[in-house]
């Protein structure tokens, strides 16, 4: 019986549900949804009269503790929460300036650096900030082990003998270490403030520091913006500190927001709603600039480049210096570069042209199937086939990852050379990479900080070249350019320096197994009422330098 | 116990071992990977460092055998402990809390507008047959099965949002309305709990574009589904006995027609609050919204077994709970199913 008192209990929702459909509330439902739409951008409207900065990003980040985090959203974020010893200006990579430290000097060994802090500098929360907050914020970095420990495996000690001096002591010559140091990685933090919050700089930190929650939710800082909220995959509202040293910045509030679309981003910007987009593809640049949006495209310290296995049982005949040549001939670079996108420059070498030592653009591979294939005949490779490892379906950098595989696999085929395309997800082509099971690769190399020393990372036995199963001992040539390397990342003079890793660039294009391909630029957008935008390589924009005009 | 309160405390319990079984597939599938969550959480140059790889390795419990760390695993999350995120370090349960809201949110108002439009569509067209109402609803549930959800999304955005400024643009809130603070997660209950009729109203504008575009498909099917059963219930001889018996048209429709048809919409309601969940994950990268969909192609892309694990059973518990609704909802509409059984 109960059962048929729910079962027309039932019909009569659903009844009500299909009558209530009817043309006048369905003209009332749009009416009221109107109205909820002209009040909601009403109110957007009024809160918009503030100097709020709102940019779109495609969220790549782990965690907002600076001490922990490499990863690109970080670092723009922190630039701004945090302040290093040095920094760069604009969108030069070569020259460090002053910023938390006014000056330094560096031992003769090139071993001991020495820095004076700018006096009078107070964290956000009031707080002075003493060379006692520099020492810990970079022993915590040291003692986490975290996935930054690179950054600061060179240190064998740091001292603050006074409350303004920091004196880091190297375990060799490392002329990078300026370059490290103002990455927004080694952000100063306020010790007190995150001591009290579970920070631990200690021996040991990796299992005892707890400060990590805290950063993700308040910033230590004494940079240009404050942390207000996080709330991950969705935004981050930063608002200004009016106690900054330089000043206060033009902006009051920034809401960085998470819209993975590059075309969303595009519309968002269109209508306004958006004042930055950071995330921009190729096939918005053409529409944006149309609607009279401001679009750029800047260098960054990022290599493509292709990578040959030399073990003849992983690699076969893509294992023979011949084919490498063959290869580099046969590619046509300017049909690369086309698809690489506005802004992408050739290269000569395993390294951003960005960066001091890089070898003159002009002297870039260029392409002669002529040569490729007499190179092939003269070797008696009447058949040489491979398999490219590539990241399916993945844009990095702007860039389709398969578009540029079958554009390589095209070249390829002109001279005779045939090459599956073995695209994979980025985690499987980098676990077959680490390997060293990569038969012939098309990977990209990102520099982590603003110096030529990250691209080392191609030479016999390091990074990249032990996935290359290409070793110091592979041949008195290795050993050569090991040798290279090492005194080039020594070398204190800057023009010595630069002098070296030329000559190790064009040795390591020579003999290596690599084919460098092109250097890309990120396009970006902002609408023209903004102003004081610069895109450095490691941080991207410095929100602090930003103007906008209501 | 027995009646409807034992059935449905028999079915609450049944989540416990398909929940044990969705852990368990998530985890060894994960392991099945030729991957390493190392490979996508640290960098070259980290991973280079073996002490770095060591801590690692020894932090998130990758050093011990697969089989200690799915007891481990399993042995937390009894006591309501989901772990940590390998990629955000932050616990998966307070991600998932932040990002199921979001989710539910967008599945419930996409269902209700399947629900609200396509069964009054269906049941239109069956009454109409063959006129012009059957064949605009015919083609919208066509639009629906057929079109990608990302293409409907992008298109939805340009002409709603860009063209004519109908809507609000992607996400879940405008930037120039601070969101309310958090405290069930659902954006609208926030803001009125917060007292804030502004974040409120600004919530569910955002909601009306990415929720119809996700209702498309379910719509479409519940549009087809109920015109086709409608035509069939109108052809039974209860219905032209009930017709005989000179009871209104209305009547006849509602109560002896609708009632009838509505069993297999049901099902079908079921089913595509499961579908609405993966079409989410398309949906939510679209409209930049930040719930479950986003969450879990982050955490396969980063390997990040702990989230893996925790969006498997976010997932299955909420399809097994839907489904234990669609089978209480039977007996409303049924008077022949019990909820004994």
């Amino acid at each position: 019986m109960g059962g048929t008192t729910m079962s027309e209990r039932g019909i009569r929702i659903a009844g009500k549900l299909a009558s209530s459909f009817t043309k006048r509330a369905l003209v009332r439902l749009t009416a009221v949804a109107a109205g909820v739409g002209l009040l909601g951008l009403q109110l957007g409207q009024t809160a918009a009269a503030q100097t709020m900065l709102v940019v779109a990003e495609t969220f790549n980040i782990k965690t907002l503790d600076p001490s922990r985090s490499i990863e690109g959203t970080q670092m723009t974020v922190n630039k701004v929460l945090y302040d290093t010893l040095v920094t760069f200006e604009g969108e030069d990579v070569k020259t460090p300036r002053p910023s938390l430290a006014t000056e330094w000097s560096t031992s003769e060994d090139g071993r001991s650096y020495t820095f004076k802090l700018r006096s009078g500098v107070t964290f956000a929360s009031g707080n002075p900030l003493t060379a006692a907050d520099v020492k810990w914020s970079l022993d915590r970095m040291i003692n986490l082990k975290a996935t930054t420990a690179f950054f600061v495996e060179g240190i064998e000690s740091i001292e603050a003998p006074d409350a303004v001096t920091v004196v880091i002591r190297m375990k060799e010559a490392t002329p990078a270490l300026l370059a490290i140091l103002a990455t927004p990685s080694l952000g100063i933090l306020d010790s007190k403030t995150v001591i009290a919050n579970g920070g631990n700089a200690g021996p040991g930190a990796n299992t005892t520091d707890k400060a990590e929650q805290y950063l993700n939710s308040k910033s230590a800082g004494s940079g240009a913006f404050v942390l207000e909220s996080y709330t991950p995959d969705q935004e981050f509202v930063l608002v200004k500190n009016p106690k900054y040293w330089r000043g206060p910045a033009a902006i009051d509030r920034i809401v960085i927001r998470n819209i993975t679309e590059a075309s969303a981003q595009e519309l968002a910007l269109k209508k306004g709603d958006i004042d930055i987009a950071l995330n921009i593809g190729q096939d918005q640049i053409a529409s944006l600039e149309k609607a009279g949006v401001t679009v750029r495209a800047s260098p960054v310290a990022v290599i493509f480049y292709l990578q040959m296995n030399i073990d003849p049982a992983v690699a076969g005949s893509f294992a023979n210096p011949i084919v490498w040549q063959a290869v580099r001939s046969a590619l046509d670079y300017e049909g690369l570069l086309t698809l690489a996108g506005p802004g992408a420059t050739p290269l000569a070498g395993l390294m951003p042209a960005i960066f001091p030592g890089a070898p003159d653009a002009n002297g870039a591979a260029k392409m002669d199937r002529a040569k490729a294939a007499s190179l092939l005949k003269g070797a008696n490779l009447s058949r040489v086939s491979g398999k490219l490892t590539f990241y399916q379906d993945a844009t990095v950098n702007g860039v389709s990852m398969n578009l540029m595989a079958q554009k390589i696999q095209a070249d390829l085929a002109a001279v005779g050379i045939t090459l599956d395309l073995g695209g994979v997800p980025i985690p499987l082509a980098v676990a077959q990479w680490r390997a060293g099971t990569t038969p012939v690769g098309l990977f990209r190399w990102v520099a982590d900080y603003a110096d030529p020393a990250n691209y080392l990372g191609f030479l016999p036995g390091a990074a990249v070249g032990k996935r290359s199963r290409w070793l110091e001992d592979t041949s008195p040539a290795a050993a050569e350019l090991v040798q290279l390397g090492n005194e080039a990342r020594k070398e204190p003079d800057a023009a010595k320096r630069a002098a070296l890793y030329e000559k190790l660039q064009t040795r390591l294009v020579e003999t290596g197994p690599y084919i460098p391909l092109f250097q890309p630029a990120a396009p970006y957008a902002y609408r023209p009422n903004v102003t004081g935008v610069t895109y450095h390589s490691v941080w991207r924009i410095d929100f602090a330098t930003v103007k906008k005009r209501i | 116990m027995s009646g409807r309160g034992g059935f449905i405390a028999r079915r609450l319990l049944h989540l416990i071992p398909v929940v044990l079984g969705i852990t368990v597939i998530s985890f060894m599938l994960s392991y099945a990977l030729p991957a390493d969550p190392m490979t996508v959480n640290l960098g070259e140059l980290a991973a280079a460092d073996p002490e770095v790889v060591a801590s690692f390795r020894q932090e998130w419990g990758l050093d011990r055998s697969p089989v200690e760390q799915y007891l481990t695993y399993v042995y937390n999350l009894l006591q309501g402990n989901m772990g940590i995120s390998i990629s955000t370090r932050r616990p998966v349960f307070q991600e998932l809390r932040q990002a199921l809201p979001a989710t539910y949110e967008l599945a419930v108002a996409s269902m209700l507008i399947s629900i609200v439009v396509g069964i009054p569509l269906g049941v239109l067209a069956a009454v109409k047959r063959n006129t012009a109402v059957d064949q605009v609803t015919r083609f919208i549930a066509l639009v629906g099965l057929s079109v990608p959800v990302f293409w409907l999304g992008l298109v939805g955005l340009f002409v709603f949002y860009a063209q004519l400024g109908w809507v609000p643009g992607p996400g879940r809130t405008s930037a120039t309305i601070p969101n309310p603070p958090f405290v069930t997660g659902f954006m609208v209950v926030d803001a009125l709990l917060a007292r804030r009729p502004d974040a409120a109203l600004d919530t569910l504008w955002h909601l009306v574009l990415p929720s119809l575009v996700l209702a498309m498909y379910n719509l479409g099917i519940l549009a087809r589904l109920m015109r086709s059963a409608m035509l069939e219930v109108l052809g039974e001889d209860y219905v032209r006995t009930a017709r005989a018996k000179g009871l209104p048209e209305r009547v006849v429709l509602l109560r002896h027609a609708l009632s009838n048809a509505l069993i297999p919409i049901i099902t079908v309601i079921g089913l595509g609050f499961g579908r609405l969940l993966s079409g989410a994950v398309v949906t939510e990268s679209v409209f930049a919204w930040p719930g479950l969909g986003l969450y879990a192609f982050r955490s396969a892309t980063t390997l990040d077994f702990p989230a893996i694990m925790g969006v498997g059973i976010a997932v299955a518990s909420t399809y097994l709970i839907v489904n234990l609704i669609v089978d209480i909802t039977y007996a409303f509409a049924d008077p022949r199913i019990r909820l004994t059984n």
